[in-house]
């Protein structure tokens, strides 16, 4: 059922991909979250109850919930433009996404150690690259803060590989995760969108050296 | 033998049901079942047409688009029993026998000379393309998967147990139904009502066949719907009796024909740069299904 | 036992000093909580030296490095309080903004403090965790446009990296998981050094190293920094500059010796190598266009930056010579960034072609100027000379022929843009000048960069034993 799961969190990486409105991107995360509920629920069997109840009510209440209720009022509070604008068409955007996948499954073949489910390697690699690919070519500020949260599910489904020996990483994760949430959405675009009328990163570079 | 006959009767009413579904759906009665195979037999009485600038190409190509789907069609087999022609591999010849049918029409389309039908060629040629790998991926990974490479021992030796092998059916039968839509020519990659010059794309190709040829292309059209119906209801029947699969067979045939038709009536065609996108993200649900099947069987 | 409640108790008195300096309105107090917070610095310094060489409750250490780096840090910070006070004073801040600016700037030197010392990984990931959040209030000073684009790319970059740096952790984990142990911290690390799993390890020090580059100042995220640099207040850059692209090196570092004695040391150093060298190509190339004081400065650090990342990878008298660097570095780098703030008080300007004849409006700054030009560019008698002639005899030792040529013809190309602004700077007259502007301020300022250009030179050319040892002992866990 992990694996399941699993592959539907690559299908929802794909689907990502193609996505042209900032709202699908939040649904996209939001359910990216419930699939991380299910998969940590499943996965960690043998940490104590008390930490596994923590986990998962951060896992459903900031990643499946309250981030992308959140990012959808801040994209209506400030009148952000519907359309994700991408540098790089969205055919493009599905190759490079599709051989980002292939190629991390090919690592992971060549990896011959049994301690990690590989299913978890290429999952958490996958959604790295594809993540920071979304930051570097699209134009909007909050765009770039969703491909930071999916940077950070990328990471949460690592942590959990590791999870049942060392509970203390996944801690260590979803702090990560708050504090980042918190930081960058709470105080940082609600900043940008009163300061700039067009939340986009052309508007950002006044900061070079000429 | 059996798959031929079943299949040659579905393709009787299977393009009448879907507009049938349509009509109803937009609130009018809607023309007859049989109405298609009505027009096609008025069709095959007429005389053809030829353009002074077309050659050779212009007149064999209707003829070969309906032989290969013909050939095509003896490959498939239905539950238990092969078709006339099955052998290793056999879903190879029968992909590229579609391949040669579709070559034929684009030449065929890009023959006459018009700018039209040249833009329609190249965007079937850019669809088929994209499809492709997907039909590969998708048989591929089931021929891996159950350790054989014939239609006929795929589909029977195909058993779902677990979770993953569930959510692989489902996929993989979604990925079957796109790439049957987009081997038709229907919705959401191609609007078969259009004639307009920048949305077209199958029908445009066929805008200077007329009378016996036009004839040809239609009903190979209704029973390339007939042959993706059979191949989607092979997945379910192999595990019912033989008592009670024809009647599923055919039930399964008139399901399919109305869903496409409820699809067609309530989403719009994408935007053409989206199209190519849909279709090449078929290719990459194959990957994963490829990926999966590498999890189940353990290689991986 | 009782060190472990010292350090507690050090992070909790200077976390409510924060606190209350935040809520508290009244200026005189503040100052006062001001100098209490300097005194528990200078006193737990003190402390950690008397109690040197012990490891407490796996979490904290009190090695060498981080003796030399938290006197460092000690003696910097104070006077980067000092100047800060100066510089409020002149710019008619609010009490709001300035105590946020001074509990920010505590918050900054206590997580640095406590990742200096920090001996498990995991620890040192929280603490630089914090130096951004504390960092970035401090760039947000003054609250403009331009405040806010760069505190936002300083976050971002930051948060990338500091998620970079957990996934390495991660594969750390991984690493161990054969050997039984779960134990993250550094000792147990070198402990079972020659058992951990190669190919997780590669992993691990690839994502770490990225991770930690935004802090130190080296390719690929150095770019952070810079911008960084360029919009904080003067005094809140001198520490960006110096201790903070420390922690960096400390991550990097304690994570290096880890390997170093492993078959994947080679392949670390290529890394390195590689990093080194681009960052250093790159600052030629951006200083020889830079117009922006600041910026120049931001630069010059990330050359320095890549210089001791060579140091490092070159071996044998390259780590001696990578160590001294980077605390000989730290003394002058802030001290340009204090002069900074009376350049900005008489010229006005952040741009180079816009300032001019510093010599004749304050020839004492001036001479600070050239003093500390001379130290960064490590022209002899700077303490820098010596510690960047380590590092290229170290490479010289180590067959990296192409690398040293490489890199000496860039420094030259760094040292003509360098000097090329500066001597514009010292003494090329600039017209229409307008002297009414020229805001009043001591002479005196001047002092506490001469106090640490001449520590810079003491301890590059005639340093105490206890430095050498100290020194000597850091370098002492690597291979030869």
């Amino acid at each position: 059922m992990i694996n399941v799961l699993l592959i539907i969190f690559i299908i929802s990486l794909l689907f990502l991909s193609i996505a042209n409105r900032l709202k699908t991107y939040a649904r996209v995360i939001s359910l990216q979250g419930f699939i991380l509920f299910g998969v940590t629920y499943l996965q960690l069997q043998e940490i104590n109850t008390f930490n596994l109840i923590l986990v998962l009510l951060e896992t459903i209440v900031f990643k499946a919930i309250a981030v992308p209720i959140f990012i959808i009022y801040l994209i209506k509070k400030n009148n952000i433009t519907r359309e994700a604008e991408p540098y790089l068409p969205n055919f493009i955007s599905l190759i490079i996404t599709t051989i980002i996948i292939i190629s991390t499954i090919l690592i992971a073949n060549s990896i011959d150690d049994t301690a990690l489910d590989k299913i978890f390697f290429v999952v958490a690699v996958s959604t790295l690259f594809t993540g920071l690919y979304f930051i570097a070519t699209r134009k909007k500020i909050i765009t770039h803060v969703m491909g930071y949260l999916i940077i950070e599910n990328g990471v949460f489904v690592l942590s959990l590989a590791v999870g049942n020996e060392m509970p203390m990483l996944v801690n260590l994760g979803i702090i990560l995760d708050i504090f980042a949430s918190v930081l960058i959405l709470g105080i940082f675009v609600n900043k940008i969108g009163d300061v700039f009328k067009d939340v986009d990163v052309d508007n950002l570079t006044e900061l070079n050296d000429l | 033998m059996l798959s031929l006959i079943l299949i040659l009767l579905a393709s009787l009413f299977f393009s009448g049901i879907i507009i049938r579904t349509k009509s109803i759906l937009s609130g009018r009665r809607g023309a007859g079942i049989f109405q298609p195979l009505k027009d096609v037999i008025r069709l095959f009485k007429k005389g053809t047409v030829y353009s002074q600038t077309t050659s050779v190409i212009f007149r064999i190509a209707p003829v070969i688009y309906f032989s290969s789907i013909v050939i095509a069609l003896l490959t498939i087999p239905f539950g238990s029993h092969r078709g006339i022609i099955s052998f290793n591999g056999d879903f190879i010849f029968f992909a590229y026998l579609l391949a040669l049918g579709k070559f034929f029409n684009i030449i065929s389309a890009i023959d006459t000379g018009s700018s039209f039908e040249g833009m329609g060629a190249s965007r079937e040629a850019l669809y088929s393309m994209l499809a492709e790998p997907a039909f590969f991926l998708l048989i591929g990974s089931f021929a891996l998967f159950t350790g054989h490479t014939s239609f006929y021992e795929i589909f029977n030796f195909l058993h779902l147990g677990s979770y993953i092998t569930y959510l692989l059916g489902v996929m993989a039968a979604f990925v079957l139904v796109m790439i049957a839509m987009i081997e038709n020519s229907r919705m959401p990659i191609d609007d078969p009502k259009t004639h307009l010059e920048l949305t077209m794309v199958h029908e445009v190709m066929i805008l200077d066949n007329s009378g016996f040829d036009l004839g040809l292309i239609l009903s190979a059209g209704y029973l390339k719907f007939a042959m993706f119906g059979a191949i989607i209801s092979n997945f379910f029947i192999v595990d019912i009796n033989f008592g009670y699969s024809i009647p599923s067979y055919f039930a399964i045939q008139i399901i399919f024909a109305i869903v496409i038709g409820i699809i067609e009536s309530f989403i719009a065609r994408f935007r053409m740069s989206h199209n190519s996108q849909f279709i090449f993200a078929l290719t990459s649900v194959s990957i994963l299904i490829f990926f999966g099947v590498l999890l189940v069987l353990e290689k991986f | 036992m009782i060190y472990k409640i010292m350090l507690l108790l050090y992070l909790f008195i200077a976390f409510s000093l924060a606190i209350l300096i935040f809520i508290n309105k009244n200026r005189f107090v503040n100052n006062i909580f001001i100098i209490s917070f300097l005194l528990l610095q200078s006193g737990f310094t003190v402390y950690v030296c008397l109690n040197y060489k012990i490891t407490v409750f796996e979490y904290f250490t009190a090695d060498s490095l981080a003796v030399l780096l938290l006197i460092t840090l000690t003696l910097i910070s104070i006077a980067s309080f000092f100047h800060s006070n100066l510089y409020l004073n002149r710019h008619d801040e609010t009490i709001r903004s300035r105590n946020i600016y001074f509990s920010a700037m505590i918050i900054l030197i206590t997580s640095l403090s406590a990742a200096y010392l920090s001996n498990h990984i995991a620890v040192t990931w929280i603490f630089t965790e914090l130096t951004t959040l504390s960092a970035s209030a401090l760039i947000y000073h003054h609250r403009n446009k331009l405040a806010l684009e760069g505190t936002w790319k300083y976050i971002f970059i930051c948060a990338i990296s500091i998620t970079f740096v957990f996934i390495g952790i991660l594969f750390l984990s991984l690493a161990l998981k054969n050997t039984g142990s779960t134990d993250l911290s550094f000792s147990n690390l070198v402990k079972y050094q020659k058992s951990l799993n190669i190919f997780w390890l590669k992993l691990a020090f690839l994502f770490i190293f990225t991770g930690f580059t935004a802090k130190l100042g080296l390719v690929p995220m150095f770019t952070a920094g810079i911008d960084a640099k360029d919009n904080a207040p003067a005094p809140a850059g001198a520490l960006l500059s110096s201790v903070l692209m420390n922690v960096g090196f400390v991550g990097i570092f304690r994570f290096y010796i880890i390997i170093s004695n492993t078959e994947i040391s080679h392949w670390a150093n290529l890394i390195i190598f590689i990093a080194a060298v681009l960052s250093i190509f790159i600052a030629a190339i951006y200083m020889s266009k830079v117009q922006n004081i600041k910026r120049m400065f931001a630069y010059s650090g990330i050359e320095h930056m890549g210089l001791v990342m060579l140091g490092i990878a070159a071996g044998g008298i390259g780590y001696y010579g990578a160590i001294l660097h980077i605390i000989l570095h730290s003394f002058v780098k802030s001290s340009l960034f204090f002069q900074f703030s009376q350049i900005y008080a008489v010229f006005r300007t952040k741009n180079i072609r816009q300032t001019g004849n510093y010599f004749k409006y304050n020839p004492i700054g001036a001479v600070v100027l050239l003093l500390g030009f001379i130290s960064a560019t490590a022209m002899p008698p700077s303490g820098m000379f010596i510690s960047e002639l380590y590092i290229f005899k170290a490479l010289f030792q180590s067959h990296n022929i192409l690398i040293l040529i490489f890199v000496l013809g860039l420094l030259t190309i760094i040292i003509w843009s360098f000097s090329k602004n500066v001597m514009k700077i010292l003494f090329l007259d600039i017209p229409n000048f307008d002297q009414t502007k020229i805001q009043k301020f001591s002479r005196l300022e001047s002092i506490s960069q001469f106090i640490f250009l001449f520590t810079a030179i003491w301890l590059g050319l005639n340093p105490p034993q206890v430095f050498v040892n100290l020194l000597n002992d850091v370098v002492s866990a690597m291979p030869k």
